[in-house]
């Protein structure tokens, strides 16, 4: 009996549904929060707009690996010839973009949806010296800065430099987590080397690679192991924050989403401020790709439009997770309370956003970066 | 009774194909992997292990070491106390007390000491506060201190549940016969408990040795910087850079080290069937 039942159930229910009724499948890289975000906030918003059609979300993992999991998966579509693949939305790092795009994967659609014109940040036309345009649309954009406690220093330095001055009259109170422990760190070497390396920091995020530019830090990795000689080495980004929140470190290298997640649920003290330093610490954005053989492309397109539209980015990116929006954040604020603008935007404004938020080097020499670090800082 | 051998050994072919397939071959194909290189079969691997890594491979060993000869201190420590503790008591605590680090996972361990022994954190805290020790001399452990403090918490039960087994089994004669002439207890324990036991002893921390050598989650907990362990330098290859090349290189200098000490275990274990 039971056994009868639920077929019939089942084929009542394919039977109600209505002829147009699709599934859109929409896979992402990074942690369970961006799987919980489809899943729970865009999927219903996009179902509501769109009955009957539903939307599933496939998480493949954090950080890179999430990313070169989406692009493996194409490969295999595209080797295998198949004619609809079963990636409808894909988000994905941006330095994945580039490798997709000449592969031949992606649609451009970014002129063909309502919120196309409403980016504006460089890093969604090239992606790590790899043009983009038209292929992606930024989901956010996150960011690292310098947290400090305004109690121990009430006026923060600016620069780099003042950084570094700072550190070495005050020992141990400057905390970052090197290079093995987690990308806050990492983007703070890079934002050294931007600053003091002898090269064009031009170049080392937009390209061309060049083996003779990696030849002009010695000095720089030179003073950054006597910084680090005199910084605390936290573990983590977690840690940097926790030994913050414990008055440990005075100042410290944390991503801004991070930071104010965790303020926001009461692990860190909430006099703790934010700083931009000069010439520019990295962050990254996020991607919204489209493959080109997408069974549901018409469909994935209304739903990268929802997702970027002004109201979502508003409640959803900046309101819920504290990112930074992927389209520009003079159309999100009129969507937003006063309370919540003020508090992404007062300790670091858009016009120091927009000046000090830089790329992270491209992959050739964010590695080379990375290995002259272990090889003379480190050691 | 061919039929009885073939079934012998039908009996143990799953077994033995599990350890070939998920266990042999990926071991050989990671030792063939520290020889390819971009350039061919080569040791450019091994170059670059040695150039950025050489500190850290000294420090692991340094550190396991370490930490295992603080093990020994304490697993003979306790093993004496269960076998000639006089307050039956606080015998039953101990008893009852030691083993609970052997069922907390690595990770946990390296989780809890993370803010237990910051600069600020609760180890700290009781200091300052019961005057021991003033704020300004408080010290943050989260180094090299802390990976031998959360290897001796974890590995020290297990030792000790082994060497308190092998001395409880030993002839309470030889005991009773020392304490008769008037030894003290301490001096019972380092001249006749313990070398009954040494053979268990060693064979206990040759263990923790090679499971320490193989802990990712503490220095990464506690201390990823440099120096580190060879495990988290192993990660960040891969992780950072994609590169198995030089991963499989440390992995390979990793596997001399524990199997030079598994070498020592074996001998032993054939020397103690014998």
């Amino acid at each position: 009996m039971k056994h009868a039942v639920l077929p019939a159930l089942l084929a009542l229910g394919l039977a109600a549904a209505p002829v147009t009724a699709a599934e859109l499948t929409v896979v992402t890289a990074g942690d369970q929060n961006m799987v919980d975000y489809v899943n729970n906030y865009l999927a219903p918003l996009f179902e509501k707009q769109n009955p009957g059609d539903t939307v599933r979300a496939v998480g493949t993992g954090p950080g890179d690996a999430g990313s070169q999991k989406i692009i493996e998966r194409f490969a295999a579509q595209a080797k295998a010839g198949s004619a609809a693949w079963d990636t409808d939305v894909a988000v994905a790092h941006e330095k994945f973009i580039g490798p997709m795009i000449k592969e031949g994967y992606l649609e451009s659609y970014r002129d063909k949806i309502p919120t196309g014109k409403m980016v504006t940040r460089g890093n969604a036309d090239m992606a790590l010296g790899s043009p983009v345009k038209g292929y992606v649309m930024p989901m956010f954009n996150s960011q690292t800065a310098i947290a400090y406690n305004p109690a121990l220093l009430p006026n923060p330095p600016k620069t780099y430099e003042e950084i570094a001055a700072w550190a070495k009259a005050n020992p141990r109170q400057f905390g970052y987590n090197g290079i093995k422990g987690g990308a806050s760190g990492v983007s703070f070497v890079m934002g050294w080397i931007y600053a003091f390396g002898e090269g064009d920091a031009q170049k080392l995020m937009n390209g061309p690679f060049d083996e003779a530019e990696t030849k002009k830090w010695d000095k720089a990795f030179q003073s950054l192991k006597e910084f680090t000689a005199n910084a605390t080495l936290t573990p983590g980004n977690a840690g940097t924050l926790d030994m913050l929140s414990r008055g440990e470190i005075a100042m410290g290298p944390v991503w801004v989403d991070m930071f104010y997640s965790w303020q926001a649920d009461g692990r860190l003290p909430p006099e703790l401020k934010l700083f931009l330093p000069a010439p520019g610490m990295p962050g990254q954005p996020m991607h919204y790709v489209i493959p080109e053989k997408a069974a549901n492309r018409d469909l994935a397109e209304k739903f990268v439009a929802l997702a970027t539209s002004p109201e979502v980015q508003a409640d959803g990116i900046v309101k819920r997770f504290n990112w930074y929006p992927g389209i520009d954040a003079e159309f999100v604020k009129p969507k937003l309370d006063e309370a919540t603008w003020n508090k992404l935007f007062i300790d670091i404004p858009p016009e120091d956003l927009a000046k000090y938020g830089k790329p992270f080097p491209i992959s050739p020499y964010n590695n080379a970066i990375l290995e002259a670090y272990e090889r003379q800082a480190a050691q | 009774m061919v039929s009885k051998k073939m079934l012998g050994l039908l009996l143990v072919l799953p077994a033995l194909v599990m350890i070939g397939v998920f266990f042999i071959l990926p071991l050989i194909a990671s030792v063939i992997g520290a020889f390819e290189t971009p350039e061919g079969a080569g040791l450019s691997n091994f170059v670059k292990a040695r150039e950025l890594y050489s500190e850290d491979i000294l420090f692991s060993v340094l550190i396991v070491t370490l930490a295992s000869l603080l093990i020994g201190f304490f697993a003979i420590a306790i093993g004496g106390y269960l076998t000639l503790g006089e307050n039956p008591r606080a015998v039953a605590i101990l008893r009852w007390l030691y083993r609970w680090p052997l069922f907390i996972p690595f990770i946990v361990v390296g989780q809890t000491l993370r803010t237990f022994l910051a600069r600020n954190g609760l180890m700290n805290n009781m200091l300052v506060g019961s005057g021991l020790i003033t704020p300004d001399q408080a010290l943050s452990f989260l180094d090299w201190r802390g990976i031998v403090i959360a290897f001796v918490w974890k590995q020290t039960p297990f030792v000790a549940l082994l060497v308190a087994g092998a001395m409880a089994s030993i002839d309470r004669g030889t005991i009773e016969a020392a304490r008769n002439l008037g030894a003290s207890r301490p001096r019972i324990l380092i001249e006749i408990v313990v070398p009954q036991v040494l053979v268990t002893l060693t064979v206990g921390l040759i263990l923790s040795f090679v499971t320490m050598m193989s802990v990712l989650s503490v220095p990464l907990m506690i201390n990823a910087q440099s120096p580190t362990m060879i495990t988290a330098d192993i990660a960040f290859r891969i992780n950072a850079y994609g590169d198995y090349g030089v991963a499989n290189a440390l992995g390979f200098i990793s596997l001399i080290i524990t199997s030079t000490v598994a070498w020592l275990y074996l001998k032993l274990s054939v020397k103690e069937r014998s």
